[in-house]
C-alpha cells in the first residue's frame, strides 16, 4: 500500500498539475465573453466513438486504444488502492482485460512515437516526444513488474498472458520487482505532472473544447459589435475565451495543414501555425504571473501573406478532430487589418468601393440588376409570391453566370413555381465584404437587405450561389436584431440544387433528354462542407438519363477549394501554386467530360484553370442547374 | 504647411434607365453621389505630403452637400477639416473658381490641390481659373509632388511616356491626375471619429464674378436622333432594335447641281450663304 513518501509524491504531482492547469485556465478565461452551452451527451458520444478522430484510420485506432488503455487501468488502479475484495473470476477477467489493453496501449504509443520521430515537416511546430517516451516507460516497467511478480509467485497464466511470457525470462527477484514498481510509479506521476506543459494537456483541454463545441451552423462567423469597438483581433485580448481555449486544445496533429488548400498549394498559410502562434502569444504574458493577456500584436508573429492566403473554405474547421476553428481567427485578424489599420489588399479595394457605392461586386449598379431577365418570363417579386429568386451579383451581372440564372428560370417555369425577383431592390448579400474583413460594410448591406425582405414579406428564398445561400441562411438571422414579426430566422432559404432535386422527386420536372456524358461533381465549399449538401447535386446527375457520375480524387468533405471564396476571387494569388490549376488537374485526371458545380466562383475559377491546362479534350465546366435545364428540354 | 484640396461632389451616372428623353433617360436612382475620383487622387497626394513632412490638410467643396457619406469618408482618410461654400446658384467655371479663390484666401494655404477634371463635366478649368484668381503659379495634371517649405518639385506626363519635372515656388495651385496614387482605405475607427466632424460653412456673394460662359445648347452626336420613347423591354430584341433604328434615322436631303462648273460653284455659294455658313463681306 501507499507509504508516506508515495503520498508526498502524489500530492506534489497533483499540486503541479492543478497549479499548471489553473495558470493556463486563467489565461484563456481572460478572453472576451461569449455564450456557449455545454453538451455533455455530445462529449460522451464523441469520446466513446472517437468519430471525428477516426476519419484518419490508423491514427484514429491508435488513439482509441490509447484512450481506453489509459482510462480503464487508471480507474481500476485507483479503485484497487481501497481495501475491497472482488471474487476471483471477475478479478481474473479484469486482469486479462488490463493486460490486453496494456499491450494495445503500448502498440498505440509506439505507433505515435515513431510517427512523431518521423515527422520531418520543417514548418510544423517542434514535436515533443518526451511524453510518449514516458508513456512507453510506464508501460514497459508495468509489464516488467508484473512479470517479476509472476516469476516470484506463479499465478494463473491466462489472466495476464504478456506478464506470464515475460516472467519466463525474468529472475524471481523481489528487489527487481520493487525497482520496476517504483519506476512505474514515478513515471506515472512525472507524466501527470507534465500534463499541463506539453501537448498531452489535450487530455484535459480537448474534452473541454468538445464540450463547448458550437451549436449553430459553422457557416456563421462571429458577429463583431463594431459600435462597441470590436473591430477584429489585434492582440490575443480581442479573442473570446472559446477562441483561446481552441488554441489550448490543439494537439498540433496537422490535419488542418494537410487539408488546407493554401498550405497544400505552397502558400505561407498554415492553420496549425496560426493556432499555435496564438497559444504562444497568449502564454507569453502569463509567465509574469499576471492574470491579464499580453498586448503584443498578433501580426508580430502572423504575417499578412498568411491571413490573406485563406480562401475561407472551412477545410481546417471540417478536419479538426477537436472542433478547433482556425478560419474564424483568420477572419478576425483580417477584420483588424481592414477596419483597424486600413490594410485591405490593393486589388480588393475596387471591389469594396463598388460595394460601397453601387451595392454590387461588379460595379454595375442597381439599375442594371434586372437586365439578365430582360424579355424573359421573370416577374418582379410581389406580396403573393411563394418564392423569391435571389439572383445575387453573379447571377445578375456575371455574363457567364447569367446563363445559369436563365436556366434556373427555365426549370422553375417548367415546374410551375410562382417566383419573382427583387430587381432593383436587391443588393449584394455582403459575403465578399465580410470574408475580407469589412464587417461594417457587411452589416450595412445586410441591414438594408433584411429590411427589404421584411417590406416584401418574403417567406422562402431560392439562391444559386452557395455564398449567398450561406449568408442568407446562416448569417442574416444572427444579425437580425428584431426578432418579432417576419424575422430572418423564419425565412426558409434553399439552394437551387436542393430545390431542383425536390422538384425532381415530386415529379414536377422530368429530365427526359439524355446527357450522354461523364459528369464529375465538384463540391463547392459553402454548399458541401459548410452546409452539408453533398448528395443533392449528385442525385440530380444520377437522375439525368444517360449520365455517368464520376468522382474527383478529393471529394465530399475533402473537396478542394477552387480558390474563389473568402474574397479570393478578387485577390491576387501571387504565392505558391494556383488553386484552380490544382483543381483543374484533378478534373483532368477524373476523366470527366463535364465538371458539374453549383457555385459562380467555382465555375469561373475552374473554367480558367482548365483553359490554362492546354488539354487536347478539356472538360466543360457547367453548373448542375444548366445540365438539368438542358435535360428537361 | 497648409494644404487645401478642392473636392467636387458629383452625381455619377452609370446607367440610363429613366423614361424621360428630356432628362437624357436618367432616372433619379441612377445617380450615385460620390467624390470626383481625380479629387480623391488629389487628396491622396496631399495626405502623402502630410505623412512625410507634416501638413494641415483642409478639404474645400462648393455647393450643396449631396454626398455626405463620401465626404466623411474622405475626412476619415486623414483630412483635418472641411469647408463648404454654401451656394445653390447655377454657376460657371469662372464663378466657381472665383468663389473657391475667396475661400482659399480666407483659409490661407501654401498648396492648393484640385483634380485634373471632374468626371461629370470634364472641362478641367477650375484649377487654372483658380490660379488666375489667386495670382498663383499653376501646374496642371501632375503625377507626383515633392514639397518643401517654399518650394515644390512636381512631375507631370509629357505624353508618350515622357515625364517633365517642374520646379515651382509655393504657394501654388496644382491639378492632380489619377496616376500612381492608390487612394488609401480609411479605418473604421477613423470613419466613426469623423461622424461628429462639423462641415464649416462659408458664404460669399457671387456678384463679384460675372458669368463668362453659359451653356447654349446640348446636342447629341450625329446622326441626330428623333425623340423616341425608351424601347419597350417586353418586346423581342428585333423590334427593339428596329425601334431604335427608326428613331435615329436621319433623312438625307440633297440636290445634285448640274450645268457648267461656274453655275455649280454659284450654286454652292448660294447654298452656304442661305444656311448662314459663310457671310459675304459686303453685308
Amino acid at each position: 500500500m501507499l507509504s508516506a513518501f508515495d503520498l508526498l509524491i502524489i500530492v506534489i504531482a497533483l499540486i503541479i498539475i492543478f497549479t499548471g492547469f489553473l495558470g493556463r485556465r486563467s489565461a484563456w478565461r481572460a478572453g472576451l465573453k461569449e455564450k456557449r452551452a455545454g453538451d455533455f451527451a455530445g462529449l460522451l458520444k464523441y469520446l466513446f466513438g472517437h468519430s471525428k478522430i477516426m476519419t484518419k484510420r490508423a491514427a484514429g485506432i491508435a488513439h482509441l486504444v490509447i484512450f481506453w488503455g489509459f482510462l480503464i487501468p487508471l480507474i481500476v488502479i485507483i479503485l484497487a488502492q481501497s481495501d475491497f475484495k472482488i471474487p476471483l473470476v471477475p478479478a481474473e477477467i479484469l486482469s486479462l482485460l488490463m493486460d490486453i489493453l496494456g499491450i494495445a496501449f503500448l502498440a498505440g504509443t509506439v505507433f505515435f512515437l515513431i510517427r512523431r520521430i518521423k515527422s520531418e515537416d520543417p514548418l510544423s511546430p517542434k514535436r515533443s516526444i518526451f511524453p510518449m517516451i514516458l508513456l512507453c516507460i510506464v508501460l514497459i516497467t508495468g509489464f516488467l513488474a508484473e512479470g517479476a511478480r509472476l516469476s516470484i509467485i506463479p499465478d494463473s497464466s491466462w489472466a495476464s498472458p504478456f506478464g506470464w511470457l515475460l516472467s519466463m525470462g525474468l529472475p524471481p527477484s523481489p528487489v527487481f520487482m520493487q525497482i520496476m514498481i517504483r519506476l512505474h510509479f514515478f513515471a506515472v506521476f512525472i507524466f501527470i505532472a507534465i500534463l499541463p506543459f506539453t501537448f498531452v494537456r489535450h487530455l484535459v483541454t480537448s474534452p473541454i473544447n468538445v464540450f463547448y463545441k458550437r451549436k449553430n451552423s459553422r457557416g456563421e462567423l462571429k458577429k463583431a459589435y463594431i459600435d462597441k469597438g470590436q473591430i477584429g483581433a489585434n492582440t490575443v485580448r480581442d479573442f473570446t475565451w472559446k477562441q483561446l481555449l481552441d488554441s489550448e486544445a490543439c494537439v498540433s496533429c496537422g490535419r488542418c495543414d494537410e487539408n488546407c488548400p493554401a498550405a497544400v498549394s505552397g502558400k505561407p498559410l498554415k492553420p496549425r501555425k496560426i493556432i499555435q502562434d496564438i497559444l504562444q502569444l497568449m502564454l507569453s504574458g502569463s509567465k509574469n504571473r499576471k492574470r491579464s493577456l499580453p498586448d503584443s500584436p498578433l501580426d508580430s508573429k502572423i504575417t499578412g501573406d498568411e491571413i490573406w492566403s485563406c480562401t475561407a473554405c472551412m477545410a481546417c474547421v471540417e478536419h479538426c478532430p477537436v472542433f478547433i476553428e482556425p478560419m474564424d481567427r483568420i477572419i478576425e485578424m483580417r477584420r483588424y487589418q481592414v477596419m483597424g489599420k486600413g490594410l485591405l489588399p490593393a486589388e480588393a479595394v475596387p471591389m469594396i468601393r463598388n460595394l460601397e457605392l453601387y451595392g454590387d461586386v461588379q460595379g454595375m449598379g442597381i439599375s442594371h440588376r434586372r437586365d439578365w431577365a430582360m424579355n424573359r418570363d421573370v416577374p418582379l417579386f410581389g406580396r403573393d409570391f411563394d418564392f423569391l429568386l435571389w439572383a445575387g451579383c453573379s447571377g445578375a451581372f456575371h455574363p457567364r453566370y447569367q446563363e445559369v440564372a436563365r436556366s434556373l428560370v427555365k426549370i422553375l417555369n417548367a415546374a410551375g413555381v410562382r417566383f419573382g425577383i427583387l430587381g432593383k431592390d436587391e443588393l449584394c448579400c455582403g459575403d465578399p465584404a465580410r470574408r475580407l474583413g469589412e464587417e461594417s460594410l457587411f452589416l450595412k448591406i445586410a441591414g438594408i437587405n433584411i429590411q427589404t425582405f421584411r417590406n416584401y414579406n418574403v417567406k422562402k428564398i431560392i439562391t444559386m450561389c452557395p455564398h449567398c445561400y450561406n449568408t442568407l441562411k446562416n448569417e442574416y438571422p444572427g444579425i437580425d436584431e428584431k426578432s418579432a414579426g417576419n424575422a430572418m430566422k423564419d425565412i426558409e432559404v434553399v439552394h437551387a440544387v436542393e430545390f431542383a432535386m425536390d422538384l425532381i422527386k415530386e415529379k414536377r420536372i422530368i429530365p427526359k433528354y439524355p446527357v450522354n456524358k461523364h459528369v464529375a461533381v465538384h463540391d463547392p465549399c459553402y454548399l458541401g462542407r459548410v452546409n452539408g449538401i453533398y448528395e443533392q447535386p449528385r442525385s440530380i446527375i444520377k437522375n439525368l438519363p444517360g449520365t455517368n457520375l464520376t468522382e474527383f480524387k478529393r471529394n465530399y468533405e475533402k473537396g478542394f477549394c477552387c480558390g474563389g471564396g473568402g474574397g479570393g476571387m478578387w485577390l491576387h494569388e501571387h504565392l505558391g501554386k494556383r488553386l484552380n490549376a490544382i483543381r483543374a488537374e484533378e478534373a483532368a485526371e477524373s476523366g470527366a467530360d463535364i465538371i458539374g458545380t453549383a457555385c459562380p466562383y467555382c465555375l469561373t475559377m475552374l473554367d480558367d484553370g482548365i483553359s490554362g491546362l492546354d488539354l487536347s479534350k478539356p472538360p466543360k465546366v457547367l453548373d448542375i442547374i444548366e445540365i438539368l435545364a438542358s435535360s428537361i428540354g | 504647411m497648409k494644404i487645401i484640396v478642392c473636392v467636387k461632389q458629383i452625381r455619377h451616372t452609370y446607367s440610363r434607365t429613366g423614361m424621360d428623353p428630356e432628362k437624357l433617360y436618367i432616372a433619379a436612382e441612377d445617380n450615385i453621389c460620390r467624390i470626383n475620383p481625380y479629387d480623391e487622387a488629389a487628396l491622396e497626394a496631399a495626405l502623402r505630403i502630410k505623412d512625410n513632412s507634416g501638413a494641415e490638410v483642409i478639404m474645400l467643396t462648393l455647393g450643396p452637400v449631396i454626398a455626405e457619406t463620401e465626404l466623411r469618408r474622405c475626412l476619415a482618410m486623414g483630412a483635418d477639416s472641411i469647408y463648404q461654400i454654401d451656394t445653390e446658384a447655377e454657376l460657371d467655371s469662372w464663378q466657381k473658381s472665383g468663389l473657391l479663390a475667396m475661400a482659399v484666401k480666407e483659409i490661407g494655404a501654401d498648396i492648393v490641390f484640385c483634380g485634373k477634371e471632374s468626371l461629370d463635366k470634364q472641362n478641367g478649368q477650375a484649377g487654372a481659373f483658380l490660379a488666375y484668381h489667386l495670382g498663383l503659379p499653376f501646374v496642371s495634371a501632375i503625377l507626383d509632388i515633392k514639397a518643401s517649405d517654399n518650394h515644390a518639385e512636381v512631375r507631370r506626363s509629357a505624353g508618350r511616356g515622357a515625364r517633365e519635372v517642374f520646379d515651382c515656388g509655393l504657394p501654388a495651385v496644382f491639378s492632380v491626375d489619377m496616376g500612381q496614387y492608390e487612394s488609401r482605405v480609411p479605418t473604421y475607427t477613423a470613419k466613426k471619429k469623423v461622424q461628429s466632424c462639423k462641415i464649416n460653412k462659408l458664404t460669399f456673394t457671387v456678384e463679384k464674378f460675372t458669368k463668362m460662359t453659359s451653356q447654349a445648347e446640348v446636342f447629341q452626336p450625329r446622326p441626330r436622333p428623333k425623340m423616341i420613347p425608351v424601347p419597350d423591354s417586353s418586346l423581342p430584341a428585333f423590334y427593339r432594335i428596329d425601334q431604335l433604328l427608326i428613331g435615329s434615322k436621319v433623312e438625307k436631303k440633297g440636290a445634285i447641281l448640274g450645268g457648267t462648273p461656274e453655275s455649280q460653284a454659284q450654286g454652292i455659294m448660294s447654298f452656304l450663304k442661305e444656311h448662314g455658313l459663310i457671310k459675304s463681306k459686303k453685308e
